[in-house]
């Protein structure tokens, strides 16, 4: 066990080292680092003052350079200015002392994100926060959901009830969130089409919308009424699939020789289903549900950019846009923690869900 | 002709020419209200020509208290002068002042200045500053604080201080000269410019040039917000929204002028009108920052009217004169009188703005002198061209990709050849077009607005300067906009701006659509916050009813 869990830490280390080198490289080619100039000292400034301001912030050496600064293994750059003041990438992270120091991801600094003038981990702590709200009520409103759904269509293989619900999940995973995100503002999220005007007129709802279509306020509080829609834009698109192998395994298991006997020993139905046949059919969906976070992470880019709500997602967009090099670094650092560690909680369940199944 | 009287004041013969044409359909309601109301209308008689009632007055008087939440961008802070959005300075513009303003209507007014004058020649401009005036952390605003602001702004060394250019008849070697600020007493100053410059005061009501506490050296005025306004900032989240409110422990100079509003905040919601627009059904905006295209319609249509201005941005379909066939100038008038700029403003531009006149001085320009419109004539058109021996000949209109600019150029293309002159249009991607731009024989450019109509003409139509994309050389004009540059007074300056305006019309320079208008859009009980042609977001002079 303790073997196994090493050997996936090894391999986490060894993601994150690649991708963010991928990550560096990419943010630093010479064409982004002139953007990142450009936002940083303004937009309209000459090439001149370009090429003087990279060499001023230590963005003129070696890329390979530059990316040992940031790991920590190399000494962080210093230059004496024209009045005699000494500047540095570790000076300006913890103070005079900082002169020849390393200070990079192995001391614990995370770097400064350029697009938000704070540090990073700061700026990805308050966004991976408010992302967790978000997936926290996606988690319970789509597992649930996909549970029920993917059991009752799987009970009776070929039965009406079975050929409905299959419909609805493949209709809703089959929908992406662009799509349904914007149908669902427009039906319920707007004063003059949809939904909303005809409750309006009935005296239904006091506000003039059913649905708030922007969550920004949700960062503040989150109500029923500003957060119902980008929770159930993603549990949408994430339920039909959880659904569709849930409904799978179930009706794998119900043509199981054991359930065959229950029957005939005269169980009721109701009974073998929960009893017998949940927890066998619960173990494929399990695997699902927790590579579906790592998913979801990466997922809600979309609409938490839609609905304007500053989580993970929307962060990593604003960070892209703008090439912030070390909040970028640092986002990709988190989402290969995320991606590894629901992997070996999925790996490690699965060993209790299934006692045929060992780690080492 | 007879004048109808309503009341004591006669309506004007044009506002009825255009009421008919707004009730034939040929004109929006938008279009002939504000074409109207300018010619001296007022309003309900306006809608009274149309066959219409007024909307009911929006209380007028400002009412104290109250909270509104905008939408706008909000962006990292940096140091003022090297501001390069508007919104940056929008956030900071309720504690740091400007030495003067630039409104709507296109004048000057001062504000922590008090007046300020100029010599005959326009090279010795005196500044009195304003009394009783204090910085929020109890400091006298002197003429010393003044000085020091226009020294920072005169300092080029600062990376991506635009405002350095802008003081260039105060500088040397990139710093302010040695004698050119002369500080005659704590509320007075006299900048001495080494060549004349009507613009310099102008320029200082440019967004960069907010006017900071020389205790300021950081690059942040949120963190550190010592100003003269009445406003101090609570939050300021990047990408996020900014809060203001109203500074308890500070007397502003200008109290019962303003400061109506207890709060304002700032939503950053995207660049996604489309997010703007859920974000305004629910409530969590009252007024956008700026509408554009399609989105001015589906605003008003959710309740919020627009509130429209006209800038001096514009596009100009220029001939390059060094190049054949357009060194002729009467190549040139022939297509200019081919084009009738109203409908392409209606079909290149969708009405979004005000008929130009072919010289690139707008209305709004305080020295703008009226004239005429316009030749528009087909018919002749076609014969001159003919009688240059050019009737085989196919000429060619340049544009970028962009959408308005490829149709605005379209239109006059179709009109051109509607008049019987075979024409050609090519359309460029921006990373091409941009390259020779200054070169091509004959092609459109934005231009942006500038406060005063002798700016661009300086910028772009005097002989040899770098901007100068029709070849116009003119010693003539040259010599005229030489004495008009040194002219302060704008009444005056009209005078001889009619002459520069007729002369870049008779030489055929341009074609000229339109101006094009801003909007905003905001719910009916917000006050004070019409759109300004230069995005100026002074929230102290909001209010809510």
């Amino acid at each position: 066990m303790l073997l196994f869990l090493l050997r996936r830490v090894g391999v986490m280390l060894v993601t994150a080292l690649c991708l963010t080198f991928v990550v560096f490289f990419l943010t630093n080619l010479p064409a982004k680092l002139e953007t990142l100039a450009k936002t940083q000292a303004g937009a309209r400034i000459s090439d001149a003052e370009v090429a003087s301001w990279l060499d001023r912030n230590g963005y003129n050496q070696p890329m390979l350079v530059r990316y040992g600064e940031w790991l920590g293994v190399v000494p962080g750059w210093t230059r004496e200015e024209a009045d005699g003041t000494i500047r540095g990438r570790c000076i300006e992270r913890m103070g005079p002392e900082g002169a020849g120091a390393r200070c990079g991801l192995l001391q614990g600094y995370w770097g400064h994100s350029t697009r938000f003038r704070a540090p990073v981990g700061e700026v990805i702590s308050t966004r991976l926060g408010a992302t967790g709200w978000l997936m926290l009520w996606v988690l319970i409103v789509m597992v649930p959901m996909a549970l029920i759904v993917g059991i009752v269509a799987g009970m009776r293989e070929g039965s009406r009830t079975d050929r409905s619900l299959s419909t609805f999940a493949i209709a809703s995973t089959a929908t992406p969130e662009y799509v349904s995100g914007v149908l669902f503002i427009a039906l319920l999220a707007s004063s003059t089409v949809g939904l909303s005007p005809l409750l309006v007129s009935w005296g239904v709802i006091p506000g003039p919308v059913l649905f708030q279509g922007n969550a920004r306020s949700a960062l503040d509080q989150i109500t029923f009424w500003n957060f119902t829609l980008p929770v159930i834009t993603i549990a949408l698109y994430g339920m039909g699939y959880v659904a569709r192998i849930t409904r799978a395994s179930m009706t794998e298991v119900m043509t199981q020789q054991y359930i065959r006997t229950a029957r005939l020993k005269g169980v009721s139905f109701p009974n073998i289903v929960l009893r017998h046949a949940l927890r066998n059919a619960l173990i494929a969906p399990f695997t699902v549900i927790m590579l579906q976070i790592p998913w979801l992470l990466n997922g809600v880019v979309i609409v938490e950019v839609l609905f304007s709500y500053p989580g993970f997602g929307w962060t990593l967009y604003e960070a892209a846009v703008n090439n912030d090099i070390e909040l970028l670094l640092a986002a990709s650092v988190v989402a290969v923690i995320v991606v590894l560690l629901t992997q070996l909680i999925s790996d490690i369940g699965y060993v209790y869900l299934n006692p045929r199944i060992r780690v080492s | 002709m007879t004048m109808t009287q309503t009341g004591k004041r006669a309506v004007h013969p044009a506002a009825r020419m255009f009421a008919r044409e707004c009730r034939d359909g040929r004109l929006s309601r938008r279009e002939f209200l504000t074409r109207a109301t300018a010619l001296g209308v007022a309003a309900p008689t306006a809608y009274g020509l149309i066959g219409l009632a007024a909307p009911a007055a929006r209380a007028d008087t400002p009412q104290m208290g109250g909270e509104v939440r905008m939408q706008m961008d909000i962006k990292a802070q940096r140091d003022p002068r090297t501001w390069d959005w508007s919104e940056l300075a929008n956030v900071c513009r309720g504690w740091l002042e400007y030495l003067v303003h630039y409104e709507r209507d296109g004048s000057v007014v001062p504000v922590l200045l008090e007046s300020w004058e100029a010599s005959d020649d326009a090279t010795v401009f005196t500044l009195r500053v304003r009394q009783g005036v204090t910085w929020n952390n109890g400091d006298a605003f002197t003429a010393e604080h003044v000085a020091h602001n226009i020294e920072r702004w005169a300092d080029a060394s600062v990376e991506g201080n635009s405002m350095a250019g802008r003081m260039g008849a105060i500088s040397q070697d990139g710093k302010i000269r040695d004698g050119a600020i002369e500080i005659v007493d704590d509320h007075t100053l006299r900048l001495h410019l080494s060549s004349p410059d009507i613009a310099i005061i102008v320029n200082m009501a440019d967004y960069p040039a907010a006017v900071v506490h020389p205790s300021f050296t950081g690059d942040d005025p949120v963190a550190n917000p010592i100003g003269t306004g009445p406003y101090r900032p609570v939050r300021h989240e990047t990408g996020i929204g900014a809060v203001i409110e109203r500074n308890p422990d500070h007397t502003w100079w200008n109290e019962g002028n303003g400061a109506w509003l207890d709060r304002i905040e700032f939503v950053d919601l995207g660049t996604d009108p489309s997010a703007w627009i859920a974000a305004a059904e629910g409530g969590e905006i009252e007024l956008t920052y700026q509408t554009t295209g399609d989105y001015v319609d589906i605003f008003e249509a959710i309740g919020m009217p627009a509130s429209e201005v006209i800038t001096a941005a514009t596009l100009a379909v220029r001939f390059n004169q060094s190049q054949p066939p357009y060194d002729n100038v009467n190549v040139r008038r022939a297509l200019q009188m081919a084009v009738d700029n109203e409908t392409v403003l209606e079909l290149g531009y969708d009405d979004r703005g005000d008929v130009a006149e072919n010289h690139h001085v707008c209305p709004i320009h305080p020295e703008y002198a009226e004239m005429e419109p316009p030749e528009f004539d087909p018919a002749r058109a076609a014969e001159m061209i003919a009688e240059e021996g050019l009737a085989d000949h196919e000429f060619e209109l340049i544009s970028i990709d962009d959408a308005w600019q490829a149709a605005t150029c379209d239109n006059v293309a179709a009109q051109i050849r509607a008049a019987g002159i075979s024409i050609r249009r090519t359309i460029l991607p921006g990373a091409t077009f941009w390259n020779d731009w200054l070169n091509y024989p004959f092609s459109s450019t934005e231009w942006n607005m500038r406060p005063l109509g002798v700016q661009v003409l300086n910028l772009a139509y005097r002989s040899g300067v770098a901007w100068n994309e029709a070849g116009y050389a003119n010693p003539e004009f040259d010599a005229l906009l030489d004495e008009a540059n040194s002219i302060a007074d704008a009444d005056a300056r009209r005078e001889v701006m009619l002459k520069l305006q007729q002369m870049m019309r008779r030489d055929g320079v341009l074609i000229q659509p339109y101006w094009r208008a801003l909007y905003r859009n905001m719910r009916p009980n917000i006050g004070g916050a019409e759109m300004h042609p230069t995005f100026e977001v002074r929230y102290q002079h909001y209010w809510k009813s």
